[in-house]
């Protein structure tokens, strides 16, 4: 996904403001600072020589490919789930490692602290039985083992926050994350197989080659523990997905900004797609996504495929941004036709940079079929400083 | 309004007089304005430069000697605890193209910054945070702090680190979101804190953690919280109290200095007082006049206070810019005694705060309002009748002499009784001190006139009848020269207290050093100063030294950082051989005993200022942070030390291995076969470290040289301050000899009409003048004697715990002498020369 490619050239940025406050600042009443910072000026300002780029699929290799890439600029493991308690309340939750390399090279060095890799880690809760919105952001440089990855076995922390495998085995997967005012720990199994995502785990953003990335995800993760909000424990379980990607530049200079799904439905299949938005307002061609059946196997989708129309729009309270807030999601060629409304509006997370990434519920059918589900929405690009 | 154009007319028609008062209130206005914009000043820069370092901290985790081990960063980091935590190391580098700039290397994660510092690089190349992260040696600094270096971004420089060369590079510069951080960011390198570890080679350890915890019932639970994660050595002290503790480090130093500068206001208001009375006292006939015609007491008083407050407010204004003026240089004085003293402070500029300007105005004025009270009162009480006669008034001033003297006995009483009261507070010591020159300065009249009564036999005896007068007329004009000479004994006094304690100190700390110094050659690190901390010795270089003939023994010494909640103190870990040890002055006790103890048990010896500090003596018990946790070590002895005015802590160096780990070693003392060959070995040992580590080699009289040089420099301020207040008293003294001279110009003239030669004129104004310088001179040398003793005996020892043999220095206290006779002399020569030149028809005609 490229879903965050920003985050890193503004966290970079960001931190860059050395001592800036809303860096760390979890609280909603953080600042922004990527004010007036346009994605694809800093992603096209950057220098990629030293790293690698994705330009034709590899094989991917496990446990290996669970881990860090340090030939790559960016990588991420990006987890997010719809849960309930026992009394049927909904909650979702993201928990997101990003990790960024500041140098292709390192240079060695005799500090323990000196580290050309960066970790960044995001942690959101939605309570829609409460109409909270919970969020937090972390850094930290990867020096002193303050954060990190690894792949065997596999871990990705940045300080206490971490997704990691359970011994030497990579599953089932265990998520740790406390913000102080909400806290999850969770266990995520997977019963499905990794789905390569675009063309064989390359998935290509814009036209330019290279600017792609090697990206694989788990869609169907059973996920058992507890969440506490506010020193209140809950039991839960539910579904989470996982996206793993990695890459060095993604990103066109005509693309603004991205929504993108990942759908969950009570059929055991899944959904995932991703529409690029142009500067004119129009869906990118290169944007794709995949049909994963009951037993793993995966139909690709192209821009053609799929049509998506906005049903509402949310206005910020926080940014002013002016988000989409339903949508109606047909796929001819499948036989779908889907409702996606999000189970709160305001999941907005005011962090280093501003986006919507939330639970959503989904209805609708396939054919003659009902079909109702859940999954996660991500809106970038709609921050109204962008 | 004619009431007013007389006073103006007076005022005008003396004009050196004016002139004078004006000077000496200037003067002193500025002497005091200039201490104090120099003090905080200093102030300021202090606690601006605390600030831009500890920002919005809380608490902070620091260590013992060695800092704090950043694996505790690393576990509190790891740990679920949900305060803000930051890592920071600092150091101190000097610029090689800026001699003498020391900038401070702060070094921070950026990452974890966020809510405790505010400065901020340029939002915009991403380059710049990325180069700070991953190249070594890059640094970022202030704009201001950039362009005083002559550095552009991508430029390098050479730093002194501990002796070493380090290149680094200006990756970004750092933007102050205000004025104020700007200056606090001045001398600042801010660098990534990998960078800070290998500039610093402080690999592993961190300076300290800074913390911002909850406040209230919060925060208790929240350091209970952070408990588990510390270990022993390691401690949680607030931020507000180290801050605390470390300003209150010179807040001794510049009381003193404000209390001496005080000296000079009090001798500028004897100035206004003089000039007051002797206008009043001159202007009898006018102001009886006044009367007569209907002007009421009221007016009268009114009028003579205002002639005060203009002379006040010109000499005041007049004052202030002096002060800012002075206080340029003393700025750098009080910097660099700070520098030596205590910590790095780089203070750039003069903080000018209307606050100050106020002070110094407010100051000004007030005291001349006070010094011209007496007088206006005197005027007011004028009888209309009485007004012709002077002799009134002297007569009047006779018969008050036995109060004066009364109270003035009283107050010297109280200051003693003051000064054996237990307790130890400088503020009391002060002010037994200015009520003991306020007690003799009220008696200095009545012992003059006993000592020029005694005078008179034999100046009879030797200038015939002119001496005889010379007496007379000085006893008679007691209203005048009585305040004059009190004037002359405070400021005369004062120079000689200040000067008897600095040599005393001078001559005790010479005489320690040799006694302490024992050793023939004595080999450090090099950095700036001899400051705690230094870099250690690279142990190839010890190994060489094995191999180097005529070394009998060599001892090693290192000096380190101890911090708590009281403050900083050093530690010195050192191999003391028995013979050394007899070099160390005790306080009490009995040496070898306490040799044994310090050798063979769990002992220290402690410095005489640390333990004045902490109100420890022999024998009690020193709890110390150590890497076993918090150990209690007895104390052996006290010594005496003015090496170090925080404190220091010596410890055998076998005993610091049992309870922190095996010491580094920083500095060396050799003890030679043969004494005789110091220089050549000097020079061997220098070339021997060359190709390893630059390093400071002195031999046993060169140390001696270097600290007692930076004992001067010390002193610097304070001498400069003595000099000042011989310049007050000299304005003084000119002022009232001359006024009082000029004033008796008839008398003169009837003296020349009735034969008095013109040479014989000289002889008797110049003799009078001359009297008074001897007499003062005479009468200061035991109020100055008197203060050296207070200055030595209480006031440094409330100060900074030193206690000093006394050294009555015999040129000090003839300079003193000279001084007073000198300027009295020249104060009667324009007098003389006027009165001279005039016939003295004329001058009867004009008055």
């Amino acid at each position: 996904m490229i879903r965050i490619n920003t985050y890193w050239s503004i966290v970079a940025v960001c931190c860059l403001g050395f001592l800036l406050a809303a860096c760390q600042d979890p609280g909603p009443s953080s600042r922004g600072t990527s004010a007036g910072l346009n994605v694809a000026e800093i992603l096209g300002s950057e220098d990629h020589d030293g790293f690698a780029r994705a330009i034709r699929p590899q094989s991917f290799e496990f446990p290996r490919d669970h881990g860090p890439h340090h030939a790559f600029r960016t990588e991420w493991w990006y987890y997010t789930g719809n849960l309930q308690n026992d009394d049927g309340r909904r909650f979702g939750y993201q928990l997101t490692f990003f990790r960024q390399a500041l140098q292709p090279d390192s240079v060695p060095r005799q500090s323990a602290w000196a580290s050309n890799q960066v970790y960044l880690a995001h942690f959101a809760l939605s309570d829609p039985a409460n109409d909270n919105f919970y969020y937090a952001e972390r850094f930290s440089r990867a020096g002193l083992g303050l954060a990190g990855a690894t792949a065997e076995p596999f871990n990705v922390w940045l300080e206490d926050w971490s997704a990691g495998g359970s011994g030497d085995a990579t599953l089932p997967m265990q998520l740790r994350a406390d913000s102080g005012e909400v806290a999850i720990a969770l266990e995520l199994d997977s019963s499905k197989p990794f789905v390569l995502q675009g063309q064989q785990g390359l998935s290509q953003k814009s036209a330019e080659p290279g600017n792609a990335s090697y990206y694989y995800s788990l869609t169907r993760m059973p996920t058992t523990g507890q969440i506490s909000i506010a020193g209140n424990s809950h039991q839960v379980t539910g579904s989470s997905w996982l996206d793993r990607e990695w890459s060095t530049s993604a990103l066109g200079p005509d693309q603004v900004g991205w929504d993108w799904f990942s759908l969950q439905f009570d059929d055991d299949r899944e959904l995932m797609y991703y529409q690029l938005r142009l500067k004119d307002g129009q869906p990118d061609p290169l944007s794709s996504g995949v049909l994963v059946a009951e037993n793993g196997k995966t139909t690709p989708l192209g821009a053609a495929d799929v049509r998506i129309d906005v049903l509402d729009y949310w206005t910020s309270p926080h940014s002013g941004g002016r988000y989409p807030a339903r949508w109606r999601l047909q796929i001819p060629a499948a036989q779908l036709n889907l409702e996606i409304i999000p189970l709160m509006a305001d999941q907005e997370l005011q962090t280093s940079v501003r986006y919507w990434e939330g639970a959503v519920f989904v209805q609708g059918t396939r054919g003659q079929n009902t079909i109702r589900g859940y999954g996660y929405v991500e809106l970038t690009g709609y921050d109204k400083e962008l | 309004m004619i009431l007013w154009r007389a006073g103006l007319r007076y005022l005008l028609r003396h004009p050196l007089q004016l002139l004078f008062a004006v000077i000496g209130v200037a003067l002193g206005v500025g002497v005091v304005v200039a201490i104090d914009l120099a003090n905080s000043s200093a102030n300021k820069a202090f606690s601006l430069s605390a600030e831009a370092v500890s920002g919005r901290t809380s608490h902070q985790v620091i260590g013992g000697p060695a800092g704090v081990p950043e694996e505790i960063y690393r576990r509190i980091r790891l740990a679920p605890i949900l305060f803000d935590s930051a890592p920071v190391i600092e150091g101190l580098a000097t610029v090689t193209h800026k001699p003498g700039l020391t900038l401070r290397i702060l070094g921070l994660d950026p990452f974890a910054e966020g809510p405790f510092r505010d400065y901020s690089p340029g939002i915009g190349r991403d380059s710049e945070f990325s180069r700070l992260l991953t190249e070594p040696g890059s640094i970022m600094l202030s704009a201001a702090t950039a362009g005083e270096l002559e550095l552009r971004p991508d430029m390098q420089m050479t730093l002194q680190i501990g002796g070493k060369q380090r290149s680094v590079t200006l990756v970004g510069l750092l933007e102050a979101p205000d004025q104020l951080s700007s200056q606090a960011l001045r001398n600042l390198i801010i660098t990534d804190i990998a960078t800070a570890q290998e500039l610093l080679e402080q690999f592993g350890r961190l300076t300290r953690i800074d913390l911002i915890l909850p406040t209230g019932a919060a925060e208790d639970r929240a350091l209970q919280q952070l408990q588990p994660y510390l270990q022993p050595g390691v401690d949680v002290v607030r931020a507000d109290q180290r801050r605390q503790s470390m300003a209150q480090m010179t807040r001794a130093f510049q009381l003193n200095l404000s209390a001496l500068s005080m000296l000079a206001l009090v001798v500028g208001m004897f100035l206004i007082y003089n000039t007051m009375t002797f206008s009043v006292v001159q202007r009898r006939p006018l102001l009886g006049a006044l009367r007569t015609l209907g002007v009421t007491r009221h007016e009268i008083v009114r009028l003579v206070l205002v002639e005060a407050l203009l002379v006040g407010a010109a000499g005041t204004l007049l004052g202030l810019l002096l002060g800012v003026l002075l206080a340029n240089g003393l700025l750098t004085l009080v910097t660099r005694t700070i520098n030596d003293l205590y910590f790095v402070l780089n203070v750039r500029s003069l903080s000018l705060t209307p606050l100050a300007l106020a002070k110094g105005l407010l100051l000004g004025l007030g005291a001349t309002l006070v010094a011209a009270l007496v007088p206006a009162l005197e005027a007011g009480r004028t009888a209309p009748r009485s007004v012709l006669s002077r002799s009134h008034i002297e007569g009047r001033g006779r018969r008050l002499l036995p109060w004066a003297v009364a109270v003035g006995s009283g107050l010297m009483v109280l200051s003693l009784i003051g000064l054996l009261l237990p307790g130890n507070s400088i503020v009391v010591g002060f002010i037994c001190m200015f009520m003991l020159i306020s007690g003799y300065a009220l008696i200095t009249p009545g012992l003059a006139i006993w000592l020029l009564k005694g005078l008179q036999a034999p100046l009879k005896t030797c200038f015939g009848l002119l001496g005889k007068m010379a007496v007379r007329n000085l006893v008679a004009g007691l209203s005048r020269t009585g305040v004059a000479t009190a004037a002359l004994v405070i400021a005369v006094a004062a120079t000689i207290g200040v000067g008897l304690m600095i040599s005393s100190f001078r001559v005790t700390v010479d005489n320690w050093l040799h006694s302490y110094l024992s050793a023939d050659i004595y080999i450090t690190t090099q950095g700036d100063d001899f400051d705690a901390g230094r870099v250690p010795l690279e142990p190839e270089l010890l190994a060489r030294l094995d191999q180097v003939a005529g070394i009998d023994s060599i001892t090693r010494a290192r000096h380190l950082r101890l911090e708590d909640a009281h403050g900083i103190s050093e530690l010195f870990v050192a191999e003391i051989p028995e013979e050394s040890f007899a070099g160390y002055w005790f306080v009490d006790g009995d040496r070898q005993q306490i040799y044994r103890e310090f050798k063979n048990s769990r002992a220290v010896i402690v410095s005489e200022p640390f333990a004045y500090r902490r109100d420890l003596k022999r024998g009690d018990v020193l709890p110390l942070r150590t890497q076993l946790g918090e150990q209690e070590f007895r104390i052996a002895g006290v010594f005496t030390d003015y090496g170090s005015d925080q404190g220091r802590i010596t410890i055998a160096r076998s005993l610091y291995q049992q309870y922190w780990s095996a010491p580094q070693t920083d500095a060396l003392g050799i003890y030679l076969q043969d004494t005789a060959e110091t220089e050549q070995l000097v020079r061997q040992l220098r070339n021997l470290a060359a190709d390893i580590q630059p390093l400071m080699v002195y031999s046993n009289r060169d140390l001696r040289a270097a600290s007692l040089a930076t004992f001067d420099r010390t002193f610097a301020v304070t001498s400069v301050l003595r000099i000042l207040a011989v310049l007050v008293a000299f304005v003084g003294i000119l002022n009232a000899l001359m006024a009082m001279q000029i004033e008796r110009s008839r008398e003169l003239a009837v003296l020349r009409a009735g034969g008095l030669t013109p040479q014989q004129l000289w002889l008797l104004v110049t003799g009078e003048t001359g009297l008074i310088g001897l007499l003062a001179g005479l009468l200061a040398l035991p109020l100055g004697i008197a203060q050296a003793l207070m200055l030595i005996l209480v006031i440094n020892r409330r100060s900074f715990g030193w206690s000093m043999g006394i050294q009555l220095d015999p040129s000090i206290l003839f300079q003193a002498l000279l001084l007073a006779l000198i300027a009295a002399v020249l104060a009667g020569l324009y007098p003389a020369w006027r009165m001279a030149q005039t016939q003295p028809a004329q001058a009867l005609r004009d008055e």
